[in-house]
C-alpha cells in the first residue's frame, strides 16, 4: 500500500498554487506522468486494480492525472477478468461509466495536456461503450462537454470533433453539436517538428491559441487524415441542414469542397458538392458560388461529376416549373442512391417560395386567381400552386404576406405582400456589437497570419528555396516581407549548418 | 526566304500596324447587296413625305440606296421608288445596282412590259467599264515603273474612283488604301481618308468609318482643309456611332455639327440636313436626361437651324421637357412609317422608340411615391382603356410591360393590382448599408480563415495525396452517420438497416 500512499501524497501537491513558475510546474507534472507510466508498465499497481474505493481517494478536479491513470487501470483489469470488450460496469449507468462520465465533466484541462493519450482513450472508450449500448446521446453530451472544457475555443481540429458529429448524427441530437460547430476551426494540429512552439515546452503555460498543445505528441488528437477532415465538415453541414440553418450548412460544405488537393478529388468532397448545390437552391434560390480558394480545376472536375444536380439547378434558376419537375422525376434513382431524396423534395417547395419572393419584388397585391392562372407574365411559373400552399408558406414565415377575402373580389382571395420590412428601430447597438466581434476576429486572424508567416519562413522548403535563390542572384532579390522578416536573418546559420 | 520577305518591309509593317484594312480578309457584305439577302420587314402605311420631294434631297449612291430600301420595304411606295431607282441606275455606271433594282421591280410587277431589263445597256456598260479598268491598271503599272509618287497616287485615286462608280466597293477601298504610301502633302492624306470614309459608309462598314474618322482627325492637315472636312467627318462619325448603338455619343456628335458648313454645302451623297435633325433629335431624346435635352438641344442655337427643318422633332422634345408624354408618343408614332423607310434609321427605330418610352415612364414616375395606374394607362396605353374590362389584370400588356421594367430594375416600384396603384419601394439606406457592411466583414473573415486553414493543410501531411487508399475505401457509408434526409421533417431518418 505504500505506493498508493505515495501517490496520494504526490497527488496532494499537484494542484497548482499561485506562485509556482510555468517551468517548474511543467517539470513536476512531467515527472508525475513519467512515474505513473512506469508504475503501470511494471505492473506495480496491479494489486489495487480491483479496489474501486481507491479512486475515491483522489479528486479528479484537482489531480486529473493520477485519477485518469487509475481509472484506466481499473477498466483494463475489468476487461481482462471478464474477457468482454464492454462489461456491464462500463456500459452507460454502470459503475465505471459513471466514474468516467463524472471525470469528463470536471477534469482539470491543464493537467490532462500531459496525459493526452489516456484522456483521448477514455473519450473513445466512452463513445464505444455508448454505441455498444445504442445510447449515443449520452456519449455525445459528455464528449461535447469535455471538448469545451479542454479547449473552450475549439479552434483546432481534432479526432474528437469527428467523433462528436458522428455521435450527434447517430443520436439525431443535432443541437447538441452546435456549441462546438459554432466555434470556427482555425487550425489543424501541426506536426511538432513544424510547430512554432517547439522551443517553449511548458505545456501548462497559458496560450492564446490551443494549437500549441493540441497535436500528435500530446495525444489529445489522434493522427488525422484528409478523410477525417472532409467527413467532419460534411457531417457538420448535414447537422446544420437538419436544423435548416442553411447559411452555416453552406459554409461547412464549402469548407469541405475547397480542401486543397494535390491531384484527385475525394468522393466526400463530391458528396458535399451535391448537397451544396441543393442547399444553395433551398436557401438562396440559385447555385451559390464556391469559396474563392477552391481551385478551378477542382471546380471543373466536380461539375463534371454532378451533372444531374446542375441540370436541376438550371431548371430552377430558369424558373421553369415543368422542367424542374421533369428533372426531379428523371433522376429519381440518382437522388435515392445519393440519399438526397428528401432534400430534392424540399427543392420543389423552395421553388414556389422563391418564385413568390420574386413576384413580391414586382407586385404589392393581386388576387390568387390571377397568380395561379395558367398564363402568367412572371418568370417562375406557378400554375400548380394552390391557395393552401401559399397559406402554408406564409405561416412558415417564408413569405411576408397576407391573404384576405374581400367583397369586391368575391371569387378569389387577395394576396397582399407586405412592403419591404422597415425595421422601426434598427438595432444600431446590435450592429455595433456585431462589428466589434468581427473586428476582434479579424485581429485574431491577422495575429495567426503573422504566426503562420513566421512558421513558414522557418520551414525547410522556404529555406531551401531561399538558398537556391542566393545561388542565382539574377533570379531577383528576396524582397517579400516574409523573406525580410525571417529567412534572411537566419541565412548565415543555415549556410553553416548545410556546409 | 528572309531576303524575299524583307524586300518590302515597309509595306508589310505598315499594313500590320495600321490593321484597318486588309484587302485579303476584308469580305464584309457590301452595303445594300448584303442587306438584300435578308429581306427587310414589310412596312405598312403611308409616310408623311412625298417621295419625289424626299428623294430630291439626295444624289448618287445614297439616292439609289434610299430608293431601293423604300422599294423593298414599303407597301405603298414600292413600285414608284423602284422605278426611280432604275432610272437612277441607268444614269450611272453600276450594272449590279441596276440589275438589283430591275429584279426587285420584276418581283413586284412582273407583267409590266416597260420594265424589261435593258440588256443592251448592261452589256455596253460592262464592256466599257472593263476596258476602262484595264486602261487604268496599265497606266498605274506604268507610273509604278517610273516611280513618280504623285502619278502613282493619282493613278490609284483614278482607279478607286472608277471602281466606286462601277459599284465594286471593296476594290475601291483597296485602291484608295494603296494611295497612302504615295501621299506627299497633308491635303493628299485628308482627301484619301475622306474617300475611304465615303466608301466604308456605302459598304455599311461603320467600324472602319469610325477608325478612318479618327485617323483623319489625327492626321496633320491645314486649318482650311480641316474646316472644310469637319462637317463631313462629324456626320460620318455620328452615323457610325448611331449604327453601333452608341446613341448618346451619336447625339452629342450630331449636336456638335456646325450648321453653316452643312447648310451651305449639302452632303446629299450621304444625308440631308433634315436627317441630321431627325437622327440627332431622336438619339438625344432616347439617351439624354431631361435637363440635358433642354440645355443642349432645345436651347442649342446652332442645332435649332436643323430642328427648324423638322419641327415635329422639336415639338416632341419639347413635349418631353414639358412632361406631356401622350403627345410625345403620338408624334413619334405618327412618324414611325417615315423612319422605318429611312435607310439608316430603320434598324434602330424600335430600340430608340422603346428607350424613349421607358424614359418617359421613368420621368413620369419621378415625382410620385404612389401613382394611380388608371392615369398611367391613359397616357401610355390609351388603347387599353376602352374595351378592356379589367385594365389592371395581369394579362394587360401595359401591366406586363411594367413588370418587365421592374424586373430589369428600370423603375423602383411595385404594382398594387388590387387597388390599381404603383407604389414606390421604401428603403432604409442606413440599415441596408450597415447590414451590407456586416455581411462583407463576415465574408472576408471567413475567406481569410479558410485560406489559412487550407494553407495549414497543404503544409501538413493531410492534403489529399495523388492516390489515397482511404479514398478508395470510402463508400457511401451504410451506417447511421449518413442517414437520408426525409421530406418535411427536421430530423434525419436513420437507415433502417442499422
Amino acid at each position: 500500500m505504500s505506493i498508493v500512499n505515495d501517490l496520494i501524497a504526490a497527488s496532494e501537491t499537484l494542484p497548482r498554487s499561485g506562485r509556482i513558475s510555468d517551468e517548474r510546474y511543467d517539470q513536476k507534472l512531467k515527472d508525475h506522468v513519467t512515474r505513473l507510466r512506469q508504475l503501470l508498465s511494471n505492473n506495480e499497481l496491479n494489486h489495487v486494480a480491483h479496489d474501486e474505493s481507491l479512486l475515491d481517494q483522489f479528486d479528479p478536479s484537482k489531480d486529473s492525472i493520477t485519477y485518469l491513470f487509475l481509472l484506466q487501470l481499473q477498466i483494463h483489469n475489468l476487461r481482462e477478468t471478464t474477457s468482454e470488450t464492454f462489461p456491464a460496469a462500463l456500459l452507460p449507468l454502470g459503475k465505471l461509466w459513471s466514474r468516467s462520465a463524472h471525470y469528463l465533466e470536471i477534469f482539470n484541462p491543464v493537467q490532462v495536456r500531459y496525459a493526452g493519450h489516456e484522456w483521448r482513450q477514455l473519450i473513445e472508450l466512452v463513445v464505444q461503450a455508448a454505441q455498444a449500448d445504442s445510447k449515443p446521446l449520452l456519449a455525445a453530451r459528455l464528449v461535447k462537454g469535455a471538448m469545451l472544457r479542454l479547449d473552450p475555443s475549439c479552434a483546432v481540429f481534432t479526432s474528437t470533433h469527428l467523433l462528436l458529429v458522428q455521435l450527434c448524427l447517430a443520436a439525431k441530437a443535432y443541437t447538441c453539436a452546435l456549441p462546438v460547430l459554432e466555434k470556427p476551426i482555425y487550425h489543424i494540429p501541426i506536426l511538432p517538428s513544424r510547430s512554432p512552439f517547439r522551443s517553449l515546452q511548458s505545456l501548462c503555460a497559458e496560450y492564446e491559441s490551443s494549437v500549441a498543445f493540441v497535436n500528435d505528441t500530446t495525444g489529445l488528437s489522434s493522427t488525422l487524415n484528409s478523410q477525417d477532415y472532409l467527413q467532419y465538415f460534411l457531417y457538420g453541414g448535414m447537422i446544420y441542414m437538419a436544423l435548416k440553418k442553411w447559411d452555416e450548412a453552406l459554409n461547412y460544405l464549402g469548407t469541405a469542397i475547397s480542401m486543397p488537393t494535390k491531384g484527385p478529388i475525394s468522393m466526400v468532397a463530391v458528396e458535399a458538392y451535391k448537397k451544396f448545390i441543393l442547399v444553395g437552391l433551398l436557401d438562396k434560390g440559385k447555385t451559390c458560388s464556391l469559396p474563392n480558394s477552391t481551385a478551378t480545376q477542382v471546380v471543373k472536375t466536380l461539375q463534371s461529376l454532378v451533372k444531374p444536380y446542375l441540370d436541376l439547378a438550371k431548371a430552377f434558376e430558369q424558373g421553369d416549373r415543368i422542367r424542374l419537375e421533369a428533372e426531379i422525376d428523371a433522376a429519381q434513382g440518382i437522388w435515392s442512391a445519393d440519399k438526397n431524396t428528401g432534400l430534392v423534395f424540399q427543392v420543389l417547395n423552395a421553388f414556389c417560395k422563391h418564385s413568390l419572393v420574386k413576384i413580391k419584388k414586382v407586385v404589392a397585391s393581386l388576387s390568387v386567381a390571377e397568380l395561379t392562372a395558367p398564363i402568367s407574365p412572371f418568370q417562375g411559373n406557378l400554375s400548380g400552386i394552390t391557395e393552401s400552399q401559399i397559406a402554408s408558406l406564409i405561416m412558415a414565415g417564408d413569405l411576408d404576406a397576407t391573404l384576405a377575402h374581400s367583397q369586391l373580389h368575391s371569387s378569389s382571395s387577395i394576396l397582399r405582400f407586405k412592403a419591404e420590412s422597415l425595421p422601426l428601430l434598427f438595432h444600431e447597438n446590435e450592429a455595433h456589437a456585431d462589428l466589434q466581434t468581427q473586428g476582434k476576429l479579424m485581429e485574431g486572424l491577422f495575429g495567426s497570419m503573422e504566426q503562420a508567416n513566421h512558421r513558414l519562413g522557418l520551414s525547410d522548403e522556404f529555406i531551401d528555396n531561399t538558398v537556391n535563390r542566393q545561388q542565382w542572384p539574377s533570379a531577383g532579390g528576396m524582397k517579400s516581407e516574409m523573406g525580410g522578416a525571417t529567412g534572411l536573418e537566419m541565412e548565415e546559420d543555415i549556410m553553416g549548418d548545410l556546409s | 526566304m528572309s531576303s524575299g520577305r524583307s524586300s518590302k518591309p515597309g509595306q508589310a509593317k505598315s499594313r500590320k500596324t495600321l490593321g484597318l484594312f486588309d484587302p485579303k480578309t476584308e469580305d464584309a457584305p457590301s452595303g445594300i447587296l448584303g442587306a438584300s439577302l435578308k429581306p427587310n420587314p414589310q412596312v405598312i402605311g403611308t409616310p408623311n413625305f412625298e417621295l419625289e420631294t424626299y428623294i430630291s434631297n439626295y444624289k448618287g449612291r445614297s439616292r439609289f440606296n434610299r430608293l431601293f430600301h423604300i422599294g423593298t420595304t414599303s407597301d405603298v411606295l414600292a413600285v414608284d421608288a423602284l422605278k426611280l431607282a432604275v432610272a437612277q441606275a441607268l444614269s450611272e455606271t453600276d450594272v449590279d445596282q441596276y440589275l438589283k433594282a430591275v429584279q426587285a421591280l420584276a418581283r413586284l410587277a412582273p407583267k409590266d412590259p416597260e420594265l424589261a431589263p435593258n440588256l443592251g445597256w448592261v452589256g455596253k456598260v460592262r464592256a466599257d467599264m472593263q476596258a476602262k479598268t484595264e486602261r487604268l491598271e496599265s497606266e498605274l503599272r506604268g507610273y509604278k515603273n517610273n516611280l513618280i509618287k504623285e502619278s502613282i497616287r493619282m493613278g490609284n485615286e483614278d482607279l478607286g474612283n472608277h471602281f466606286y462608280a462601277t459599284g465594286d466597293l471593296p476594290a475601291a477601298s483597296r485602291a484608295y488604301w494603296q494611295m497612302r504610301d504615295f501621299c506627299t502633302t497633308p491635303t493628299h492624306v485628308s482627301s484619301m481618308y475622306l474617300k475611304l470614309i465615303n466608301v466604308s459608309m456605302d459598304r455599311n462598314d461603320w467600324i472602319s468609318t469610325h477608325a478612318y474618322v479618327y485617323r483623319l482627325r489625327n492626321a496633320l492637315s491645314k486649318p482650311e482643309d480641316m474646316a472644310k472636312n469637319t462637317p463631313r467627318t462629324v456626320i460620318a462619325l455620328g452615323l457610325s456611332q448611331m449604327h453601333q448603338g452608341q446613341y448618346l455619343e451619336a447625339a452629342n456628335t450630331f449636336l456638335s455639327i456646325d450648321p453653316t458648313g452643312v447648310l451651305e454645302e449639302t452632303f446629299d451623297e450621304v444625308i440631308s440636313a433634315n436627317d441630321v435633325a431627325v437622327y440627332g433629335g431622336l438619339c438625344a431624346l432616347a439617351s439624354m436626361t431631361r435637363d440635358d435635352l433642354k440645355r443642349r438641344v432645345l436651347d442649342n442655337k446652332s442645332f435649332r437651324n436643323f430642328l427648324e427643318l423638322e419641327p415635329h422633332i422639336r415639338r416632341a422634345i419639347k413635349c418631353f421637357w414639358e412632361a406631356r408624354y401622350r403627345p410625345l408618343l403620338d408624334i413619334l408614332e405618327s412618324y414611325r412609317v417615315d423612319y422605318m423607310l429611312d435607310v439608316h434609321l430603320h434598324k434602330h427605330i424600335d430600340t430608340l422608340y422603346r428607350q424613349i418610352r421607358v424614359k418617359s415612364i421613368q420621368q413620369y414616375l419621378i415625382p410620385s411615391s404612389k401613382t394611380v395606374l388608371k392615369d398611367m394607362i391613359a397616357i401610355f396605353s390609351p388603347e387599353l382603356m376602352g374595351g378592356e374590362a379589367k385594365p389592371f389584370s395581369l394579362s394587360s400588356p401595359f401591366i406586363v410591360e411594367l413588370i418587365r421594367l421592374i424586373e430589369n430594375d428600370l423603375i423602383d416600384f411595385r404594382i398594387d393590382l388590387v387597388g390599381g396603384f404603383l407604389v414606390r419601394n421604401q428603403v432604409d439606406l442606413r440599415a441596408q448599408v450597415q447590414a451590407e457592411i456586416l455581411q462583407n466583414v463576415a465574408e472576408f473573415n471567413n475567406a481569410v480563415r479558410l485560406r489559412m486553414l487550407n494553407m495549414e493543410i497543404m503544409d501538413s501531411p493531410m492534403a489529399i495525396e495523388p492516390v489515397t487508399a482511404a479514398d478508395r475505401a470510402y463508400r457511401r457509408p451504410n451506417d447511421p452517420n449518413l442517414p437520408d434526409f426525409q421530406e418535411g421533417s427536421n430530423a434525419y431518418q436513420g437507415n433502417p438497416s442499422t
